[in-house]
């Protein structure tokens, strides 16, 4: 390849710039409510100023850390700190409830320093063909990846689908409320301007993931998390051996997160919640995901890092951001006056963009160390924390973290008021996880059934449209195969027991 | 989950009461939808709205059926939980009138009270707020300073 | 090009008249502008442009930031209440702040809205994708009269600029063509590309962005954009339409009059800068100066022509 870029991107200041983001990324991401667009936002004056590629380097060395940051919060207080760390709350938080909450963390580093390679190198290698796959995915097949990410309620609802299912369909309706997205009316604020905008997800991701853990907290005298005496520092070992056994998990949540990183409409969180679903679909029987099974979490963080190099593919290929923090990043570049394109990749002209992904591998790399670092610090100072600091802590970060995203006190208000609603009905088996799953993939589904029924009747030939296609047929099939398999697993499994039993 | 006594009948009423909120929310759905002037904007919300409400009514027929008890509010002080709400409800209407450092020591303290179950000494008394305002301040000068989040 | 000279010229006099008699006002410090919408619009784009100038120009910096919902909705209905002294802007989108107060109670109103600047202009356009096999505009007509309906095309929103040029083109073609609300210029394109539709209404920066990958097939300017020569305007093929999504920016209601003009002026200056013109034009926009001196006739004109198409449309009573 190209080894001038890799040079130029191993310049002294550069290696500086990369550590420098992933620290300062990995910090602002563990922040419920700071999110990785705003902090790339903030830092792209001071970009205007350098040389580009170097610019290029910090703003995606921040992106990555924002990303793997978000997993801190995920384990450690059962709140995504970004909305690419939802699907780790699943089984991160419980494996920190019960005393592996530091080797939750290190595991997590391992697997998002793994996907964030494996997205990275597609990015180095396969970026112009990659990038046919967002063009690829047409409004049914955005409409029927929600489904997917949907069936997941099944399994999420503690046994009690019907719950689950209401919950789910709950998260819909909040994610109808406000000025709809692609038609005109406004739906569900009963003339109030306070919920003109919507419930936004990420305070309503503070609201429902950490108000009941704190309200939970206040009420009973117990520690936060368990803590197994004398062990004070992150398991770095027994992590590496857990996530080499796994390998074939990491490769295949990576390679989905890569994939749903591609489609500019999907994300972190989509690809999280994906790469989730298979690795349940695809469980051994002994597993027991959502209960803290560290192949869960492999799952979610491998998946959410690979998106930031998949992200970028469709990004700099076709212009068209593939996440929010990408279209911030693409927004720079254009006054750095790189024009994007597939001549970006071709040699000659494409010296910043290789550059660039050098930068990114690099700083993909330095997480290692700069994560189990910080990780280290994140879970001491959450354990030996008295609760009558850590609550209050915790309470403003919320507080602050809500207001950053519009500004708005109002939104804080309706963060706390819906996660006192979340915590009483979480009391009576309606988890809040089928709710932020119909949250998230709520607009999602809408507008991609929407766009589909109008073309299609355009066409005339709706059922065509909604399952002629193969990619859709491909979705639906996997579909159907992860609401069906676990059923058939269990019931294989008891007979299997069962054998046994009368063997023995 | 809680341990219930088993020949006694397991308590239901809260899986019971919210399903029927839910019930409700449904219905208001359906009933906002006819204000809608473009059918676009109606499909989604009724065929939720409707999901909703077949999954609740499935969830009043299961739990009568088949009782299982919940977990119910749990063991816990009532007036801690109340004061972190309060207390943080309390800041978030302060803040426009008293400005963001003041009431966010409001809530803190509030929320240190409500979570504070070991004896008060004049030390810990002492570290807590002082932890208290190393927290609001460093906050504040991040957001303010270096995310320049015009904080009110 | 020649009026939008003279316009600028216009403005350089006024503005360094305003300049004369305005020392009062200045700013003390960062400047917060707030864009409604979320990272990767045109919005962002051209703010993203002029945060280099301003700082190089009068020494301070200029933060951006997103304040997205309910298509600009949120952002606007909170304008007035945030200080007025000078240091928040916030970014105004035609026909966005016409149109939506008109259809629903959205906490804002155009004329409640102190917008005092309009910088530039992203003119319609119909784009397809360079393998389609529409060469021309009259290509896609004929099809359309063949089949009506089944001529699909992308766009941003509903009640949006992009709609409102599809419904008044249809009328001016006599043709039935099915509109396709996408979120966002971005994923309209993205259908484009991926032949989801058969054409996009977009803007010239859509051709600007997407270079060989798409064909405009016309665009609705007074003359040809100087990027794309070979491009008709509607108006050479005999459809009068000029127009597209006006850009500016605005400050609460309670900042003085010579905050605004302090604001106008420096936006003008920014404006006039020929590297920052030579990045707009290479963008695919389109210039335009409206000062606190010509603001109001512009925003009558715009308004009533708005509601006019709108209501033709059905889409306001």
């Amino acid at each position: 390849m190209d080894f001038g870029s890799f040079l130029s991107a191993l310049t002294p200041l550069n290696l500086l710039f990369a550590l420098f983001g992933v620290a300062a990324g990995t910090i602002i991401g563990s922040i419920p409510g700071l999110t990785a667009t705003m902090a790339v936002a903030v830092l792209v004056p001071i970009t205007f100023s350098m040389q580009p590629a170097s610019a290029l380097i910090l703003l995606g060395a921040i992106y990555t850390g924002a990303i793997y940051g978000g997993a801190y919060a995920a384990i450690l207080l059962n709140t995504p700190g970004t909305p690419s760390a939802i699907a780790t709350t699943f089984d991160g938080y419980p494996m920190a409830k019960r005393g592996d909450g530091d080797l939750a963390v290190a595991l997590a580093c391992f697997a998002s320093v793994f996907g964030g390679l494996v997205g990275a190198f597609a990015l180095l290698f396969l970026a112009p063909p990659l990038s046919k796959v967002a063009l690829a995915f047409g409004p049914v097949e955005y409409f029927w990846l929600s489904i997917f990410g949907l069936s997941l309620i099944a399994s999420l609802s503690n046994g009690n689908l019907a719950k689950g299912l209401a919950g789910g369909a709950f998260g819909l309706i909040l994610s109808t409320v406000g000025v709809a997205e692609v038609s005109a009316d406004i739906r569900l604020t009963f003339g109030s301007q306070t919920m003109i905008g919507g419930f936004g997800v990420v305070g309503a991701l503070i609201g429902l993931y950490c108000i009941p853990v704190l309200i939970d907290l206040v009420a009973v005298p117990d520690r936060h998390l368990k803590v197994e005496q004398g062990v004070q520092s992150v398991k770095i070992k027994p992590a590496f051996l857990i996530a080499l056994n796994s390998k074939f998990n990491l490769l295949r949540s990576s390679v989905i997160g890569t994939l749903v990183g591609i489609l500019p409409g999907a994300g972190g969180s989509v690809a999280g919640l994906v790469a989730y679903s298979e690795a349940k679909r695809t469980a051994k029987p002994h597993q027991k995901f959502g209960e803290g099974e560290p192949d869960g979490l492999i799952a979610t963080e491998s998946a959410n890092n690979a998106t930031v190099g998949g992200g970028f593919i469709p990004t700099l290929v076709l212009g068209i951001p593939g996440t929010p923090p990408d279209a911030v990043i693409l927004g720079a570049l254009l006054v750095q006056g790189v024009r994007t394109g597939p001549a970006l990749f071709q040699s000659g002209g494409g010296s910043i963009a290789y550059t660039f992904i050098y930068g990114l591998i690099i700083a993909t790399v330095l997480m290692l160390p700069v994560g189990l670092i910080i990780g280290r610090y994140a879970y001491k100072s959450i354990v030996s924390i008295p609760k009558a600091v850590l609550v209050p802590t915790v309470a403003f970060m919320t507080i602050i973290g809500t207001f950053a995203i519009r500004n708005s006190v109002s939104d804080v208000v309706i963060m706390i008021l819906l996660g006192v609603f979340g915590w009483v009905v979480g009391r009576f088996g309606f988890a809040a996880s089928p709710i932020v799953l119909g949250l998230i993939l709520g607009p999602i589904a809408e507008q991609g059934f929407v766009q589909t029924w109008i073309i299609g009747s355009a066409i005339g030939d709706l059922p065509g449209m909604f399952f002629g296609r193969p990619i859709s047929q491909a979705i639906v099939a996997f579909t159907v195969l992860s609401i069906l398999y676990p059923i058939f697993a269990a019931r294989k499994h008891k007979r299997a027991e069962s054998n046994s039993e009368q063997v023995s | 989950m809680n341990s219930q006594p088993v020949n006694t009948k397991p308590n239901v009423m809260g899986s019971l009461c919210v399903s029927l909120l839910f019930v409700l929310v449904g219905a208001v759905t359906l009933f906002d939808t006819l204000s809608y002037s473009d059918v676009d904007s109606k499909v989604f919300p009724r065929a939720a709205a409707i999901l909703l409400i077949l999954a609740s009514v499935v969830s009043i027929v299961l739990t009568l059926l088949k009782p299982v008890a919940d977990e119910g509010f749990g063991s816990g002080a009532w007036w801690r939980r109340a004061l972190l709400i309060s207390a943080m409800l309390i800041a978030c209407l302060l803040m426009p009138k008293l400005g963001f450092v003041t009431s966010s020591a409001v809530a803190f303290l509030g929320a240190l009270l409500a979570a504070m179950h070991d004896q008060w000494t004049a030390r810990t008394a002492f570290v807590y707020i002082v932890s208290g305002f190393i927290v609001v301040g460093g906050f504040y000068a991040l957001f303010q300073f270096g995310l320049n989040v015009p904080l009110p | 090009m020649r009026r939008t000279f003279i316009k600028s010229l216009l403005a350089a006099t006024v503005l360094s008249m305003s300049v004369a008699g305005t020392a009062k006002a200045e700013l003390s410090g960062s400047v917060n502008y707030i864009i409604p919408f979320g990272p990767g619009g045109e919005s962002d784009i051209s703010a993203r442009f002029q945060q280099p100038f301003f700082k190089e120009k009068f020494g301070q910096d200029m933060v951006i930031s997103y304040q997205p919902g309910g298509g600009g909705a949120v952002g606007w209905a909170s304008l007035n209440g945030l200080n007025g002294d000078g240091q928040t802007i916030m970014g105004v989108n035609l026909p966005h702040i016409v149109i939506k107060p008109a259809q629903k109670d959205v906490g804002f109103t155009t004329e409640g809205l102190n917008s005092f600047h309009w910088f530039h202009f992203t003119p319609d356009a119909i784009v397809v994708n360079a393998s389609s096999p529409y060469q021309t505009l009259q290509d896609l007509i004929d099809d359309a009269k063949k089949n009506p309906g089944a001529v699909t095309l992308s766009g941003s929103g509903k009640a949006s600029a992009n709609h409102l040029a599809q419904i008044k083109f249809d009328k001016m073609a006599g043709i039935k063509t099915t509109y396709v609300p996408f979120k966002g210029t971005g994923a309209a394109v993205t259908a484009l590309l991926g032949n989801q539709v058969k054409a996009e209404w977009g803007y010239t920066t859509v051709g600007a962005k997407q270079g060989d990958a798409v064909r405009m097939l016309a665009v609705a300017m007074e003359e040809r954009h100087p990027l794309f020569p070979d491009v008709p305007t509607f108006k050479e093929l005999g459809f009068d339409m000029v127009g597209g999504a006006y850009r500016g920016i605005a400050l609460p209601n309670t900042a003085s009059e010579e905050t605004t003009e302090l604001w106008s002026s420096m936006i003008a200056e920014i404006n006039q800068d020929p590297a920052f013109r030579q990045q707009m034009l290479d963008g695919g926009f389109a210039m335009l100066d409206v000062g606190t001196d010509e603001v109001d006739e512009f925003m009558k004109a715009r308004t009533e022509q708005y509601l006019a198409d709108a209501r033709a449309a059905g889409l306001i009573k």
